[in-house]
């Protein structure tokens, strides 16, 4: 009972915080409004036994996916009198296609009960009394061993990607050199000038 | 079935991305200074990893639990994968000293992309397919940019990645539903279960799938990237995506129509032709307005991704063997004309892109002129050259699959698209000179053009050993 | 702690059960957090103290007997102020901020054990629960810098997103190699594990010659997470004023302050539960298990706030490359190979992985 309560709270709240995520007129809020999204979405990923899950889902996109949007979004000087001037000339185009998927969620819905949709069938079940963690972790190094290399060759590649695109070799900067600094001996860089007669001035 | 079994078959991926990951770290630490050293290391990976393919790994089967499979189908597409993207390596570092940095990291990200392209044809599972495509994708962003002092190339890849990412949501998504409807990701239960009392559900995610899918071989209405990456893009880059990537993507499409939706053919053919005519017709359109080459060049390769499509629309056992017979004579034609396209240079040795610079080559480059003419008649299907040979297949099997209209409309599109071809031709020979290409000497382009352009001259006497390799590639689905 | 509680007030009352379950996580809470807010009241003085001492000052030293009452005071001033709030600012966030930065100080301590069962919620994804929610703490200081629509809280704000996402990923692997070693992710487990974890000797994880190096990266990222000197860039008050608070006033600024140095202690708890030993005295040898767990992890904290303190008063401030490269280009880089290190010598000696 509980746990359906929680679970329309949570979906509600979800779909609510998407929604707002677009209507916002304000970038910033989207990205919060986007940020109670992800929030919810890891209150239903509890709500499923997937608490692993949930806390990847905080820690990876509340916790730095979307600060960076947040970071990128904050310096951004958006006009709002003319982005709401192109929504007056794509306006139409934009209602055409939302006609187009509501139709397609109404055509969606129908296929919906038409299909035998399998919830229960799943591709590698897990035991009950093994911890989340562990479980996961059985089958990404086992079942799913080859995907999951993939998938760290595609995160490699972006990192080189990244890289590529965006390092410039500059010259004639002068970065610190801190080992050099911490070798530096008092007799190296100090000079004791206080055997000299009062007034005759330093050498500089 | 054991992990070293499964690793043994996946020897070319695993050549691939270790000698990747070494030459990485060379480039690392050796600079753009070891860029030679890395491209032929790449190559000689290239080559590793097709001879591997004459192992387990060309006909081993089931691999991961069925997340892969080795057959003779991989075997070929792979085949003509590596040997494109290995040309691509070798023909970079001189476009690249001339108008950029050489960079190191160039061949590596070839070698990650050709991985992922691996990947794709050898998917038997929608992750396989998912994170294949992802791999290839996520390179190519990069290698569209590469060129830093040219805008035009981050445009290109801006564009590139964008649409992209769009096209993967899209894949994603009837993925997502494909699964929920049939509850597996796996090809043949997927086919199982459409053959059953999968039902509306699945035909979406389907429809989805493969607009996903026709992006990637920039199939329209998926095509609209296409001719600005392709101008933007550096041409050795350009190169490759016109080659390797048409290629696995080619076959992954044949593979998920095939094996995995097989049972619903009924419904994808629809799909498939209509996405055909449209790709012909449009790529034969659009590219008569083009004065860049390279632009030309990417309305061609729309208009020959119609021309495969319609092998598999038919859905036959035939039309799929003219789908890869097409793909190798394509995937020589194309490597020609960017061969040739990167031959071309002003005095300065900067390269020309302008359809009118080419007037009158006939005269100042006759060697590249011919060539250059027979890349172009053999792109039309002008019968003596090679070109006419899969195009005859592909009609040949539409028309047993009783899709007569389509086989119609194809030919009429075709004579269409002919003229843009022979235009090119008819600049170089009948033009006033322009004076505008300077003689070159880079041998090995000019040597592997001529090879190309020998091929297809002569290609007809390979047609019994490339049909019976098709076909034996092709019996791998059925 | 909760099944304690409750057989209190179910036995007591004779109150339906769901009630009484509901009564004893409030209590818990509170019996947390009132706590906490007392400790952190004292913290503050203690710093100061501290820090005066080792400026060869005095420090507080006129409100109550050695200027105990000094929080207390500096608390009631703050909270008989008026709340000023600019006109240019995004009011409901400008206002949520302080709020978000306190309640997730509060929240971590859910996890918290205190002594052996004494944890309001014994979840076994503990540590990524502190993470989780330690990573939703940035969001106080961005939030606010950009809501107060003023420069120098906005420069704040872009500082402390990048330094508290850069150090999160050594934190991050500095926690995996700590969890390899105690096969658990609850804090719990991870304390249980390190029981003569030294030799038989000694309980802590910090004396293994594998771990000691991820204990000093830790100790230092606990001071960039917190923005503590000498990496308190994001309020460095020489070149932003007062970073993300410039514009705060009365019970908000307090609200920031408080949030602060509740996290400061989080850390400083952290610290002794991951690499010290928790609430497990220092020797495994039995007299000591008479005194409470609790009092064990009481003394660790301390040991760690003034180490914390003792840094304050010392440490000269880092510039802002100085910082992302020790981050970047060095916790990284090493807290990377430790995991290495760490699991490589796991699996020779064993104690991980049954082999392929």
């Amino acid at each position: 009972m509980i746990a359906l309560a929680a679970f329309y709270l949570f979906a509600s709240v979800m779909i609510a915080a998407a929604a707002f995520t677009i209507l916002s007129r304000n970038p910033v809020h989207s990205v919060l409004w986007l940020i109670l999204a992800f929030f919810n979405a890891a209150g239903l990923m509890v709500l499923a036994g997937a608490e692993f899950v949930a806390m990847l889902l905080v820690i990876v996109y509340v916790g730095a996916v979307a600060v960076l949007f947040l970071f990128v979004v904050m310096m951004l000087n958006i006009d709002l009198a003319e982005v709401r001037s192109g929504f007056t000339r794509y306006g139409l185009f934009g209602a055409a296609i939302a006609a187009v998927l509501a139709t397609e969620v109404v055509v969606a819905d129908e296929a919906w009960h038409s299909g035998a949709l399998m919830l229960g069938a799943r591709q590698a079940v897990t035991p009950d009394n093994m911890p989340n963690i562990q479980a996961l972790g059985a089958l990404l190094y086992t079942r799913y061993l080859y995907v999951f290399e993939g998938a760290g060759l595609v995160l490699l590649v972006a990192m080189i990607g990244a890289i590529v695109l965006t390092h410039r070799e500059r010259s004639g900067v002068r970065p610190q050199k801190i080992g050099d600094q911490v070798k530096r001996r008092p007799s190296e860089a100090v000079r004791i000038v206080s055997d000299q007669p009062v007034g005759a001035g330093v050498e500089l | 079935m054991s992990y070293l079994d499964s690793l043994a078959l996946t020897a070319p991926e695993l050549i691939l991305s270790l000698g990747a990951t070494f030459l990485m770290l060379v480039a690392a630490w050796g600079g753009d200074k070891a860029t030679r050293t890395i491209s032929w290391g790449a190559v000689a990976l290239f080559a590793a990893a097709g001879a591997s393919l004459a192992g387990p790994a060309g006909h081993g089967g089931s691999a991961f639990f069925g997340l892969y499979t080795a057959d003779a189908f991989g075997a070929f597409a792979k085949s003509l994968i590596y040997l494109a993207a290995a040309i691509c390596v070798i023909i970079a570092p001189r476009w690249f000293e001339v108008n950029e940095r050489n960079r190191a990291e160039y061949p590596v990200l070839i070698l990650l992309a050709a991985t992922g392209m691996g990947m794709m044809v050898s998917a038997t599972d929608l992750l396989t397919l998912y994170v294949g495509l992802e791999l290839n994708s996520l390179a190519s962003y990069v290698l569209a940019s590469m060129a830093q002092k040219d805008g035009r190339a981050a445009e290109a890849g801006l564009k590139y990645f964008v649409l992209g990412a769009l096209a993967s949501g899209i894949l994603l998504y009837g993925i997502s539903l494909l699964y929920g409807f049939t509850g597996s990701t796996h090809y043949v239960d997927i086919a199982h279960e459409m053959g059953g009392s999968a039902g509306m559900g699945a035909l979406f995610g389907m429809v989805f799938v493969l607009a996903g899918l026709s992006f990637k071989v920039s199939a329209v209405p998926f095509h609209m990237w296409t001719p600005d990456v392709y101008e933007g893009a550096p041409t050795p880059v350009t190169c490759l995506f016109a080659s390797a990537p048409k290629v696995a993507a080619m076959a992954l499409l044949v593979r998920v129509s095939m094996v995995a939706l097989g049972p619903a053919t009924h419904q994808w053919q629809q799909i498939i032709a209509f996405a055909a005519l449209a790709s012909i017709i449009l790529g034969a359109a659009g590219a008569i307005g083009q004065t860049n080459i390279k632009r030309l060049l990417a309305y061609s390769s729309i208009n020959n991704v119609g021309f495969m499509l319609i092998g598999l629309a038919a859905g036959t056992r035939e039309g799929v063997a003219a789908v890869l017979f097409y793909l190798t004579v394509y995937v020589v034609t194309v490597l020609g004309s960017f061969l040739a396209v990167l031959q071309l240079r002003d005095r300065q040795g900067k390269p020309v892109e302008a359809i009118a610079a080419l007037a009158g080559l006939s005269q100042s480059r006759k060697g590249l002129a011919a060539a250059l003419a027979v890349f172009m008649f053999s792109l039309a299907g002008i019968p003596p050259l090679f070109g006419f040979w899969p195009k005859l297949l592909v009609f040949q099997a539409a028309i047993d699959a009783h899709l007569l209209p389509l086989a119609i409309i194809g030919f009429v599109a075709s004579v269409i698209g002919a003229f843009y071809y022979i235009k090119i031709v008819k600049i170089m020979y009948f033009d006033d000179a322009a004076d505008m290409i300077s003689p070159d000497n880079g041998l090995v382009e000019r040597w592997t053009m001529a090879l190309a352009a020998m091929l297809l001259v002569v290609g007809y006497v390979l047609i019994p050993w490339l049909g019976a390799a098709s076909a034996q590639a092709t019996g791998a689905l059925f | 702690m909760i099944s304690i509680l409750y057989s209190l007030t179910f036995f007591g009352h004779h109150m339906p059960w769901k009630a009484a379950y509901l009564l004893t996580y409030v209590g818990a809470i509170l019996l947390i957090a009132l706590p906490l807010m007392l400790a952190v009241a004292m913290i503050i003085y203690a710093d100061r103290k501290i820090w005066a001492a080792m400026a060869l000052r005095r420090g507080p030293n006129v409100v109550g007997p050695f200027g105990l009452l000094q929080s207390f005071a500096d608390g009631l001033k703050v909270f008989l102020q008026e709340t000023i709030i600019p006109a240019a600012t995004n009011k409901g966030l400008f206002l949520l901020a302080p709020i978000i930065t306190f309640t997730v100080a509060l929240i971590v301590w859910a996890v918290v054990p205190f002594g052996p069962g004494l944890v309001v919620a014994d979840i076994n994804v503990g540590l990524l629960y502190v993470l989780a929610a330690s990573s939703i703490g940035v969001y106080g200081v961005i939030i606010s810098g950009w809501s107060s629509n003023s420069k120098y809280p906005f420069y704040s704000a872009m500082r402390a997103a990048a330094q508290m996402v850069s150090y999160e990923v050594s934190i991050g692997f500095v926690l995996l190699c700590v969890v390899l070693f105690a096969g658990t992710f609850n804090l719990s487990g991870i304390v249980l594990a390190q029981k003569g974890h030294g030799l038989g000797l000694i309980n802590a994880f910090g004396v293994n010659p594998l771990l000691f190096p991820m204990a000093a990266v830790f100790f230092i990222s606990s001071l960039a997470e917190t923005a503590r000197p000498p990496f308190d860039l994001t309020e460095a008050e020489s070149e932003l004023v007062a970073g993300y608070q410039t514009e705060y006033s009365s019970m908000s600024f307090a609200l920031f302050w408080l949030g602060e140095y509740a996290n400061v202690i989080l850390m400083c708890g952290l610290n002794a539960i991951l690499f010290w030993g928790g609430w497990l005295p220092p020797l495994n040898w039995a007299p000591l298990y008479l005194v409470p767990g609790i009092i064990w992890f009481l003394i660790k904290i301390w040991c760690f706030f003034f180490l914390f303190s003792w840094v304050k008063a010392t440490v000269p401030r880092y510039r802002y490359d100085q910082l992302m490269r020790l981050g970047w280009k060095i916790f990284l880089p090493l807290s990377l190979i430790f995991i290495a290190l760490v699991s490589g010598w796991l699996m020779v000696s064993g104690r991980i992985g049954g082999g392929v």
